[in-house]
């Protein structure tokens, strides 16, 4: 990388690579040799530096370090939640395609190849936001070279690349004569299965992390993306559909859905304020306006759906209501996390208060 | 395989040099971290980070030691750095098998292997490994794998003047962190402690395999009292997913058998 000017407005800039090592006198071989740098600072400070707003004063019992964050936050960018909502999206419809296979299918053949072909164009989506969000995109493979049961995004790796496979096949060959079609039809099935997985796996992932909201919320977070997945389907096809026949059946998918997503939200928040600094980014700043604001969604886009036969404006507009309400909960989840890493005082209350590794030590005894 | 390497901090014995900073930076050839005037104490690299493997932290207490004769007021340095602990939380996260569990007993991040993926950066109790945005890949202290290899020490502990840091077999290191432990109550400083010393003291991480000495509450360090690899927890939250999964799978399957007819 080159070099860039650094304090531009000052009266002495530096032109530097944050080395400053002369090729001539020093060779770049150290451990930390191949970190790319360009001596560019406000690439890699983010809120670390932020210019006090008030100072801290020391007080006596106040165990923080100047109320610095203990843990790193997340390194993800607006690519991961958009992954969570499109995500539960495809393993839900690949969850419902597999479904209606079962039985006479005469009358929902329409539905089945809808929901195949949404869980195969969102599983190409997937794979694209997730390896965009890389920090090294061209070395998105190497989550395939092992197979690592303790890492849950490995595992989900592994879902995705399952559900997207069989999402293909089942497109491809289902309906066709001969053993093909057979192929095609138990592909369907086990798209359904890796789609559940999909569907409910970044909830463990997120839950799987030292960010005290995340972890508190650990039982909740699975079935809150699972069950927002339901609703994003259901809110799809409100949208997207309109024989009013597969639409009854998607209705009921995402209306269960709706009502379970507001469940386990409340019920995910719930346990986040079991200890009360834990549970503050659901309430305050940006974080809690976001997840509020998605809750509120979702339930008007539940009510607005109740209402029977109702006109075609009514139901697009429940549609929009249920995918922005699906969609905004994973981005306040992400906005939950970053906030909850940065707040200190969270973790070391929360360790405080039992909820660290003494939870787990209690239970063997 | 050799013995468990690792450090013992004794922060009773830092005086704040930052000599094991600019050693780890010059050593491993990091990036600077801008040179910045953070307004707390003599601290301005903040955190440990990607291109921050050592740091070295300024408390300034309005609370005196025990063994001071006069003055309300005490100042606490501690050196910082990578715990590489017994049950690491970034090496469990890693999917791609990047981070490695070395001969020394160390976690160890393979450069070429790391794609980015910045969950090790969330799985850790501590908040060490982060990933740098020009760079791309997540980094953290290596315990100077390259230096072990040459049989020499960790370039932090070589250049601390005074042996606050302090490397070694950990067996050892454990032994002697007891003895000056004991050395220091004598002396009448009933506070100091060991944190993270063995998996008894701290059951979430089973142990660090760098360790410290520390004379008041952990969060005063920016450290977590009681931290745990996010892993030991995961079973809970799978065990939801599965319910999550079978729930998802038989709404589906009722919806197709009770939604499909005319009404």
């Amino acid at each position: 990388m080159s070099p860039t000017v650094r304090y531009r407005n000052s009266v002495d800039p530096v032109y530097t690579d944050g080395r400053d090592i002369d090729p001539e006198v020093g060779e770049l071989a150290g451990e930390g040799a191949g970190q790319q740098s360009s001596g560019s600072i406000d690439k890699h400070l983010k809120d670390e530096m932020q210019v006090w707003r008030n100072l801290p004063m020391p007080q006596p019992g106040d165990s923080t370090y100047y109320d610095v964050p203990m843990l790193n936050e997340p390194a993800w960018g607006w690519a991961i939640p958009t992954y969570y909502y499109i995500g539960g999206l495809t393993g839900a419809a690949l969850v419902l395609g597999a479904a209606a296979q079962i039985g006479d299918t005469r009358r929902r053949e329409k539905l089945i190849r809808r929901c195949h072909f949404i869980g195969l164009t969102g599983a190409c989506l997937s794979g694209a936001l997730l390896v965009y969000d890389l920090g090294m995109p061209s070395r998105f493979i190497n989550m395939l070279r092992v197979f690592r049961p303790t890492s849950v995004m490995n595992i989900g790796a592994w879902i995705l690349t399952g559900a997207s496979g069989a999402a293909f096949f089942t497109v491809a060959l289902r309906g066709r004569k001969s053993w093909l079609g057979v192929a095609g039809e138990i592909c369907g099935y086990l798209a359904g299965l890796f789609g559940a997985g999909l569907a409910t796996y970044t909830g463990v992932l997120t839950a799987n992390t030292a960010v005290p909201a995340w972890q508190a919320s650990r039982k909740a977070l699975p079935v809150l993306f699972g069950t927002s997945a339901m609703s994003s389907v259901g809110a799809l096809f409100e949208l997207t559909v309109e024989n009013a026949e597969e639409r009854r059946l998607t209705k009921i998918f995402g209306a269960i859905g709706q009502a379970a997503e507001l469940a386990s939200s409340i019920a995910m928040e719930k346990q986040a304020r079991a200890v009360p600094r834990v549970g503050r980014p659901f309430a305050r700043g940006l974080s809690g306006f976001v997840w509020r604001s998605a809750m509120a969604l979702t339930a008007a886009g539940f009510v607005l759906g109740l209402i029977p036969k109702p006109a075609r404006s009514r139901r697009l507009a429940a549609g929009v209501l249920g995918t922005l309400g699906s969609a905004l909960m994973r981005a306040s989840v992400e906005h939950i996390g970053t906030a909850s890493a940065r707040d200190a005082r969270a973790s070391f209350q929360q360790q405080r208060a039992g909820y660290g590794a003494a939870e787990l030590v209690k239970r063997e005894n | 395989m050799a013995a468990t390497k690792g450090f013992f901090t004794d922060t009773t014995l830092c005086i704040g040099c930052k000599a094991c900073e600019v050693a780890c930076k010059q050593w491993n050839q990091l990036p600077d971290d801008g040179f910045l005037f953070s307004g707390m104490s003599y601290d301005n690299t903040v955190h440990l980070g990607g291109s921050t493997w050592r740091h070295v932290a300024f408390i300034e207490r309005p609370v005196p030691l025990s063994t001071q004769d006069e003055g309300a007021f005490s100042w606490l340095f501690s050196s910082d750095v990578c715990k590489h602990c017994a049950r690491a939380g970034c090496l469990e996260s890693c999917p791609t098998g990047a981070i490695i569990r070395t001969e020394y007993g160390s976690v160890y991040v393979q450069p070429d292997i790391c794609n980015g993926c910045g969950y090790c950066v969330v799985s850790c109790p501590f908040g060490v490994i982060n990933r740098r945005e020009e760079d791309g890949r997540a980094w953290k202290c290596t315990l100077c794998y390259d230096r072990l290899r040459e049989d020499l020490i960790p370039a932090c502990a070589k250049a601390c003047p005074t042996e606050s840091i302090q490397f070694g077999e950990l067996n050892q290191l454990r032994e002697h962190a007891r003895e000056r432990v004991e050395q220091l109550h004598e002396r009448g400083m009933q506070e100091a402690y060991l944190y993270g010393a063995s998996a008894e003291d701290q059951p979430g991480t089973e142990g660090l395999n760098a360790f410290f000495l520390l004379v008041d509450k952990p969060e005063v360090y920016n450290l977590p009292p009681d931290p745990v690899a996010p892993a030991k927890k995961v079973k809970e939250a799978w065990m939801a997913a599965g319910a999550a999964a079978a729930g998802m799978a038989l709404t589906a399957i009722a919806a197709v058998l009770f939604g499909g007819r005319r009404v």
